[in-house]
């Protein structure tokens, strides 16, 4: 930890965000220097190069569309195939939590998808829905999916007994039990899945975009590589990272102010 | 009988025991682990019952089958002379471990119980209103369970359980995890409620002096398997001083009778 009482000119945030921005900057520092004074500039192009290049996108296109629309086209597909994963997900988990039969229905069924790689599924997607935005979202679908039920299941499965019997003594009926007690009680799980899945979804947008696509920055990337242009790789790879930090803040902050009353555990 | 001249009258049980017995598989799968065994009891109206034992005798189980919580494995339960077959808002308990709803703000826990009979809004007001009044908590209806201390969250717990105005309350060792000078606020607290708001109480502890300081009736159970040792009528008038001659050497002939058994 930061000990802000021997360094009293900053507070504790103020601080994390000072090393932030030092090991950052490091970073690029070591990242220019390499590329510029070894033998791997031949792989690895400089940084400085890479980030004009980077914010150069925001203004110039790259193939049709400027940086921004890329994202934008990126984010959608997650978004939509998100939405999905998160409606299917939770009412999986949270049924296979709660329900005997259904967990003996879809449990097997699930936990031999589980293991499979999205980018397994490829070949499939294309044979099924052909080059169309559907394949993609449905291979982005299966890299978030299972993160949403597997946490879902795992809220729904550990919801404290005495809290089932505590609102059925109180009159509840088994459809108020599972509406006001397993489902926010699993909240702080359903949350830390979907933290997950939309990392891994963002993650898995490059793959679904190596199907046949004219946009996105999986597309860049492709692009990129198709053409042997190694700053243009980067510059999907710098979008890809910076998007993806800023989703996880994000979920991360939206967690807090939903579950402020599990702040505390224990009681 | 300690006494003979009880201030309970003796019409009829709004609770009985009929031999209850409560057998668990024990841990390896194969034998039994018996916890309850004959336990025979009735419990009148307006009556503060305590049921006194040692820890880990079985207490919780009994209280969770008295409530409907648990099933016997062997006699049956009458609340107002039908079976006990589940829980129903007719009897309130509160937990030993105070069991809120962390999501719930203090009055949506108080509330919950008139919400999902579906009260009137009005009623379900009113009801957490009286209810926080009555447990000295006006003032915290917004606040959530982890903001609150141990003895304040109990507080909410017999709120919680009060707001559904049950026939019979229950309650598991509810100041157990107290320090020792919140427990004494708060058994002089639930002692003004219950003269206030008259009720059935089936009140469960380990600790001699809480039971001698409520009780109108002391249950005293042995080890397991656990059934009834010894019943103890309680008149002393209220309040009582832990000090008084009486309450000391009610104390001394319990905790003797007790020792016996372990
Ligand atoms: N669900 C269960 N399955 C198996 N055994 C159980 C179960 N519940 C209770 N028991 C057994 O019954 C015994 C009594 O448990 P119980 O919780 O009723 O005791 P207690 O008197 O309330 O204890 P404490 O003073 O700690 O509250 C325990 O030792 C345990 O072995
Ligand atoms: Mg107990």
């Amino acid at each position: 930890m930061i000990d802000s009482t021997t360094n009293s000119r900053f507070t504790n945030k103020q601080l994390i965000i000072i090393y932030t921005i030092i090991s950052l900057v490091c970073l690029l520092i070591v990242w220019e220097l390499v590329a510029r004074f070894t033998s791997a500039s031949m792989f690895l192009p400089p940084a400085s190069e890479v980030l004009t290049a980077f914010f150069r996108s925001f203004a110039e296109p790259i193939g049709q569309h400027t940086m921004l629309f890329h994202v934008g086209i990126s984010l959608y597909r997650v978004a939509v195939a998100f939405l999905f994963a998160t409606v299917i997900g939770i009412a999986l988990g949270v049924g296979m939590g709660y329900s005997r039969l259904f967990e003996a229905i879809f449990k097997p069924l699930f936990e031999f998808i589980r293991p499979i790689p999205p980018l397994a599924w490829i070949p499939l997607s294309i044979l099924w829905f052909g080059l169309s935005d559907t394949g993609k979202f449905f291979i982005i679908f299966l890299g978030c999916f299972c993160f949403i039920t597997v946490n879902t299941y795992d809220g729904a499965k550990n919801v404290d007994p005495e809290l089932m019997g505590a609102a059925r003594m109180l009159g509840a009926n088994e459809r108020q039990v599972f509406f006001k007690i397993v489902l926010p009680s699993s909240v702080p799980y359903i949350f830390a899945g979907l933290q997950i899945a939309v990392t891994a979804g963002w993650s898995a947008v490059v793959g679904a975009e190596m199907i046949q696509s004219n946009e996105g920055v999986g597309w860049v990337i492709i692009r990129g590589m198709s053409t042997g242009n190694t700053v243009q790789i980067m510059v999907g790879i710098v979008a890809i990272g910076i998007v993806g930090f800023i989703l996880a803040n994000l979920t991360s902050a939206l967690e807090r102010r939903l579950c402020a009353w599990n702040a505390q555990k224990g009681i | 009988m300690e006494r003979s001249e009880g201030n309970i009258k003796k019409k009829n049980p709004v609770l009985e025991c009929r031999n209850v017995g409560r057998s668990f598989d024990s841990y390896d799968g194969k034998g039994k682990n018996e916890v309850l065994r004959g336990m025979n009891f009735e419990v009148y109206e307006n009556e503060f019952l305590v049921l006194f034992g040692a820890g880990q005798c079985g207490k919780t189980t009994l209280l969770n089958i008295l409530a409907g919580l648990d099933m016997p494995t062997e006699g049956e339960v009458y609340a107002n002379g039908e079976k006990v077959s589940g829980p129903a808002p007719e009897r309130g308990f509160v937990y030993q471990k105070t069991s809120l709803f962390p999501w719930m703000t203090v009055e949506d826990n108080v509330g919950f119980g008139p919400k999902v009979r579906h009260l009137p809004e009005k009623e379900c007001k009113e009801r957490i209103r009286k209810y926080l009044d009555l447990v000295g908590l006006t003032g915290f209806e917004k606040s959530y369970p982890s903001q609150l201390s141990g003895g304040m969250r109990q507080r909410v717990g017999i709120a919680r359980a009060y707001a559904n105005e049950p026939d019979i309350m229950f309650m598991d060792e509810p100041f157990g995890h107290l320090d020792a000078q919140t427990r004494y606020m708060m058994e002089e607290e639930l002692q003004r409620i219950w003269q206030q708001e008259k009720r059935t109480v089936i009140f469960v502890t380990n600790n001699i002096e809480e039971a001698l300081f409520l009780a109108d009736r002391i249950i005293l159970l042995t080890n397991c398997p656990t059934h009834i040792k010894q019943e103890y009528s309680i008149t002393m008038q209220r309040p009582r001083d832990y000090v008084d001659p009486e309450f000391l050497r009610l104390r001394q002939l319990i905790t003797d009778n007790m020792d016996l058994t372990l």
